[in-house]
C-alpha cells in the first residue's frame, strides 16, 4: 500500500509542478517512475502517455468550452502529430533503452534551457507564460481570446507547422511527453498564432497525439495498470490543484529550483544511458 | 481556409456552440475516467497490491468478467481504455459536427486522424508478443 500511496503522491507533486511551471506531466513522470521507482524506461513512457492524455483532455475540454482553442487548426496539425506518434510508437520498441534515456536527458536539458531563457525575460501580463498542457481549467488568463482568430487557419507557416507537428509526434511517442514544448513555439513563432490560442490548441492536440502511441504501448503490454492508476490519479489531482493556486505563487524561485532539478535529473538519465 | 472575420455571425455562433458541446463531452468523459481509475486504485490498495508487483495480464476479452468480479486490474484496465479513448471520441464528435455542417475538408481530416489511430492498433496487434 505504501508504494501505491507514494506513487499517488509523486504523481501529485509532478502534476502540481507541471501546472505551475507550464509543463506537461511527462517530463516529470518518466524520471519519477524510472529513477524513483525503478521502472523500465519504456514502461514509464507508456504510463506517462496515459497521464498526459488524462490531464490534457480535461484542460482541452475547458479550452473548447471557452472557445480559446482553435479546433480546426488543432485537428489539421494533429493529423501530422498522430502520424509522427504512430511512427515514434513503432520505433520505440526497436530502440535500446539506453538510447531512449540519452534522448530523454537531451529533452530535459532542452526544457531547462527553455525555462532559463523564459526566466530571464519578464513577460507582460498579456503575454504570461504559456499554461501547461495540464493547465487550469479555471485559469483566468485562458478565458480571453481575440474572437477573430478563433477558428481561422493561419495564413502562413502551415507547411512548417505540419513538419514540426510530425516531429513533435515522434518525440511524444518516444519519450512519453505531450510535446507542447515544441508545438507552442511552433504555432506562436512560425505560424503567428497568439500565444494563448497556441497553448490551448497544443493542449487539444496532445490528447490525440498521445492516444495514437498509447494504443501501441498498451498492445505491447507496456502500460501497467497498477502503476498507471495511482500515477494518473495523482497527476490529475496535482495538476488541478496547481492550476488553481498558480496565480498566487511567485514562480521566479520555483522556476530556478526546477531548472536545478531538471539538470540533476538529466545527469541521472545520462548515467543510466552510459550504463 | 477561413479568413478571420469573414464568417457570418450565425455560423460563428453555431461553431462556438458545437465546440462547447465537444468541450463538455471531453470534460465529462475525463471525469468518468478519473472516477473509474479511483475505484480501481482503492480496490488495488484494499487488496494489498503494490504497483511494483508483476503487471497483470489483461485483455479486452476478459476485462468484462474481471470488472464483474471487481478485480482491481480489470477496473483499472477499463479506466485506462476510457482515458485513451477520450481524445478519439472527441475526434469522432468533431467529425459528426463537420459532417452535419458540410465541412468536407475538416471531415476528411477527422477521418484521416481516426485512420491513423486504426493503423496503429492493427500494426501493434500484428507485431505484439
Amino acid at each position: 500500500m505504501l508504494v501505491g500511496l507514494l506513487m499517488l503522491a509523486g504523481g501529485a507533486v509532478a502534476g502540481v509542478f507541471g501546472s505551475l511551471l507550464g509543463l506537461g506531466g511527462g517530463v516529470l513522470i518518466v524520471p519519477l517512475l524510472t529513477l524513483g521507482f525503478g521502472l523500465p524506461l519504456r514502461e514509464a513512457v507508456g504510463v506517462s502517455l496515459v497521464c498526459v492524455i488524462m490531464t490534457s483532455s480535461a484542460a482541452a475540454g475547458v479550452y473548447l468550452e471557452r472557445h480559446v482553442a482553435n479546433l480546426r487548426l488543432g485537428m489539421s496539425l494533429e493529423l501530422f502529430t498522430a502520424i509522427g506518434a504512430l511512427l515514434g510508437g513503432s520505433i520505440a520498441f526497436l530502440l535500446d533503452e539506453r538510447l531512449l534515456a540519452l534522448l530523454f536527458a537531451g529533452l530535459l536539458l532542452y526544457v531547462a534551457a527553455t525555462m532559463l531563457r523564459a526566466g530571464r525575460r519578464t513577460p507582460a501580463p498579456a503575454e504570461a507564460p504559456a499554461p501547461a498542457p495540464t493547465e487550469a481549467p479555471a485559469t483566468p488568463a485562458a478565458t480571453s481570446v481575440d474572437p477573430r482568430t478563433d477558428d481561422a487557419l493561419p495564413s502562413h507557416g502551415m507547411a512548417v507547422g505540419m513538419v514540426g507537428s510530425f516531429g513533435a509526434g515522434i518525440v511524444s511517442a518516444l519519450l512519453g511527453v505531450g510535446g507542447g514544448i515544441i508545438k507552442v513555439p511552433l504555432m506562436n513563432l512560425a505560424m503567428g498564432v497568439p500565444l494563448r490560442v497556441a497553448t490551448a490548441t497544443s493542449n487539444l492536440m496532445i490528447g490525440i497525439t498521445a492516444a495514437a502511441s498509447a494504443v501501441i504501448y498498451a498492445l505491447h503490454g507496456q502500460i501497467d495498470p497498477y502503476v498507471a492508476g495511482p500515477t494518473a490519479i495523482g497527476v490529475f489531482v496535482g495538476a488541478t490543484a496547481g492550476s488553481r493556486v498558480a496565480h498566487r505563487i511567485p514562480l521566479r524561485y520555483l522556476r530556478w529550483l526546477f531548472i536545478v532539478v531538471l539538470v540533476y535529473t538529466a545527469s541521472q538519465m545520462l548515467l543510466r544511458a552510459i550504463g | 481556409m477561413s479568413a478571420p472575420g469573414r464568417l457570418a455571425p450565425s455560423v460563428r455562433a453555431r461553431r462556438a456552440a458545437d465546440e462547447r458541446r465537444i468541450g463538455r463531452l471531453l470534460i465529462a468523459i475525463t471525469y468518468v475516467a478519473v472516477a473509474i481509475l479511483t475505484v480501481g486504485v482503492v480496490a488495488m490498495l484494499a487488496a494489498g497490491i503494490s504497483p511494483l508487483d508483476p503487471p497483470p495480464l489483461i485483455d479486452l476479452a476478459t476485462i468484462a468478467s474481471g470488472v464483474a468480479s471487481l478485480r482491481p486490474e480489470a477496473i483499472l484496465g477499463v479506466g485506462i481504455v476510457v482515458v485513451v479513448a477520450t481524445p478519439i471520441v472527441r475526434v469522432i464528435a468533431a467529425a459528426v459536427t463537420y459532417a452535419r455542417s458540410g465541412e468536407t475538408r475538416m471531415l476528411l481530416i477527422s477521418i484521416a486522424i481516426l485512420a491513423v489511430i486504426l493503423v496503429g492498433v492493427v500494426s501493434a496487434s500484428l507485431t505484439q508478443g
